[in-house]
């Protein structure tokens, strides 16, 4: 049992991949690191599995430093995109394996198989090869042989995303309740932000070089640092509009690049933004759009409806004002026809503004 | 394609497979017949394609004669021990080239070891026998043999276990270290097992080779060491040939190749990779 501490770790091959990274997550933390595909997910976890050699930089468990020690004295269990079960032996010598490595009495093996196989409900599949199992079960194999170890540090690589949507629930909520994670240090990799969002204590958005921002699931879904944050949290994906601010006669104003979306900024980003001129992007969420009918209190955009997908759950209306089209989170009972005017009530008050050069949030 | 089109192709296929089989049996027919003739009918100017005498005792002769057992141990000797030190050092090569030298060097290493195999054996040869006859053990020894295969057969080895190799998933490596298999005992808990059925099939044509080579043995041995190929030809007589018995002997030579190729048929075939990647 252990922390994990990265210190300014740089890894690269033909162009660099982690930039200077640091990360330090506590004994019994849940870490989940959220990306899109090809940003360097998997090879943080191969660096500090001890994979792949680090070109700068230290990795710390507990209080070794564990830089130079090789994957197989890291006590560190992995499990990969592809599960990486060994086609030769039975799923019971799979899960072995780590045991055996370290030459475990075979009594001990035993019951410490059986106690996972039934913690993972596969206790029926000890005897099969793992090409005669599911991939759910394939998944749990995959895991059992990373519990039996009892490692200082937990790294599961993208460990449901390819699973069905059933299992995928079913092994999520088993996440939630291993206890077997809860003691010591997880990093959990994955590109869904709805895994990430539920199973992660805290969250670690990656963009190029390293971690964008890293916080709890509200931090990084309520307060982005960056637009790229934003944009890779969140389904339907957050609107981005290129707008001008303007500031006249005390109100400030701010408008779309082509001119015909425009709204008065408020709430308390109102007197933070009250010096600044210029271009920002603004981001609004779809659930932070709402179609009204008759008169509403607040700020409204006359629109017209371009598209609607009714998604069971949810309805996602697809509208077009003044050049700018926008994503709208509706119920699914509604009804839109393609070029029928509606009115959209602005909740301005949980809008984003980002430095539309660098993309930073304006008010972080 | 309609109906009638299908069983027309089927029809021509299957007349077509038969000539082939005729062809590619017959000789083994003519040598099963000419074995079981007495010398006579053999040198008969219209042959007989059925033994009017059965001579079982041709098989006989070979079993009674020294220098045709002595002559077959001497092959299985040269063959085994070639075949296991080729598969031995080809699968070290091959996984040596398949994961640890790569890039530039790895790929040019690769090919000329494979390059070794492309000039013709007679080039060679004069060059062979007095590079041999220089040496301590001289030409006619099993040692001579032994490590002239190797010439042949290591690169094949190397470069077909390479191609093995580099087929197995690394990533199931990867997991073996991480259960703390030390990279050594990773090879031969995950890695070995892997390949075992590309082993069989190296193992297979190494032996094959060294079973059946006849250049160099006949250049090299003959009174010390003789393999059966270097054995066959001593059943010319000055006046005539004992086709019977070269076609008994030749018989019994090739019974372990054939035994062997049927019981190892499986494994040769069989992927052991299935399944390791999610399905």
């Amino acid at each position: 049992m252990a922390r994990l501490e990265l210190d300014q770790v740089c890894k690269g091959f033909d162009r660099p991949i982690l930039d200077r990274l640091s990360l330090t997550v506590e004994e019994g933390e849940f870490f989940v690191i959220v990306g899109p595909s090809g940003i360097g997910k998997t090879t943080l976890l191969r660096c500090i599995a001890g994979l792949e050699v680090l070109d700068a930089g230290r990795i710390i468990f507990g209080n070794k430093d564990v830089t130079r020690v090789p994957p197989y004295r890291r006590n560190a269990a992995m499990t990969f995109e592809s599960y990486a079960l060994y086609p030769h032996m039975t799923v019971f010598e799979n899960i072995a394996s780590p045991l055996r490595a370290r030459k475990v009495d075979r009594a001990t093996i035993e019951k410490s198989v059986m106690d996972v196989a039934r913690l993972l409900r596969i206790e029926q599949l000890l005897d099969r090869r793992p090409h005669e199992v599911s991939g759910g079960q394939k998944q749990r194999t995959a895991l059992g042989r990373t519990l039996v170890a009892k490692p200082d540090v937990f790294l599961l690589d993208e460990p449901i995303s390819h699973l069905d949507a059933k299992i995928r629930h079913e092994l999520r909520r088993q996440f939630h309740t291993l206890q077997e994670l809860r003691r010591v240090a997880t990093v959990y990799v994955t590109h869904d932000y709805a895994e990430a969002l539920s199973l992660g204590d805290r969250i670690g958005v990656m963009g190029d070089g390293g971690l964008v921002q890293v916080g709890s699931a509200r931090d990084v879904f309520e307060r982005p640092s960056t637009v790229f944050v934003a944009r890779h949290l969140g389904q339907p994906t957050i609107n981005e509009i290129p707008c001008r601010l303007s500031n006249a006669g005390g109100q400030l104003t701010a408008q779309s690049a082509a001119g015909g979306f425009s709204f008065a900024v408020g709430g308390p980003q109102r007197a933070l933004l009250e010096n600044t001129q210029g271009d920002v992007l603004i981001g609004i969420r779809p659930q932070h759009l709402r179609v009204v009918n008759g008169s509403s209190t607040g700020q409204v955009a006359e629109a017209l409806v371009e598209a609607f997908e009714a998604l069971g759950a949810t309805g996602v209306l697809i509208a077009e004002t003044g050049g700018v089209a926008l994503t709208v989170l509706t119920s699914p009972e509604d009804d839109f026809e393609p070029g029928q005017p509606v009115r959209l009530a602005l909740d301005v008050d949980q809008f984003l503004y980002f430095d539309p050069a660098h993309g930073r949030n304006l008010q972080g | 394609m309609t109906h009638t089109n299908y069983r027309l192709v089927k029809t021509l296929l299957l007349l077509f497979l038969g000539i082939w089989l005729v062809f590619t049996l017959f000789p083994l027919y003519f040598m099963i017949v000419t074995s079981l003739k007495p010398v006579e009918e053999i040198n008969r100017m219209i042959p007989t394609f059925w033994p009017q005498t059965m001579k079982v005792n041709n098989y006989a002769g070979i079993f009674a004669d020294p220098g045709s057992l002595k002559s077959l141990v001497d092959s299985v000797i040269v063959s085994v021990t070639n075949t296991a030190l080729s598969l031995f050092l080809g699968t070290l090569a091959g996984y040596a080239l398949a994961r640890w030298i790569r890039g530039v060097i790895g790929e040019n290493l690769a090919f000329w070891i494979l390059s070794n195999r492309m000039f013709p054996p007679v080039a060679v040869i004069i060059p062979m026998f007095f590079l041999f006859d220089s040496m301590p053990w001289g030409t006619d020894s099993y040692f001579s043999l032994i490590v002239l295969y190797l010439v042949f057969n290591l690169p094949l080895a190397t470069w077909l276990m390479m191609v093995f190799f580099r087929d197995a998933p690394r990533e199931l490596e990867e997991a073996a270290y991480l259960d703390g298999y030390t990279p050594f005992r990773a090879f031969f808990k995950v890695t070995l097992p892997l390949v075992f059925p590309g082993m069989i099939s190296v193992a297979m044509l190494c032996w094959i080779f060294a079973w059946n080579e006849y250049l160099f043995a006949n250049l090299l041995t003959g009174t010390t060491v003789k393999t059966f190929p270097v054995h066959i030809p001593t059943f010319t007589l000055g006046s005539q040939t004992l086709w019977n018995l070269v076609m008994a002997f030749s018989l019994v030579a090739m019974l372990p190749p054939v035994i062997l190729f049927i019981i190892l048929r499986r494994y040769m075939v069989r992927g052991l990779s299935l399944g390791v990647v999610k399905g």
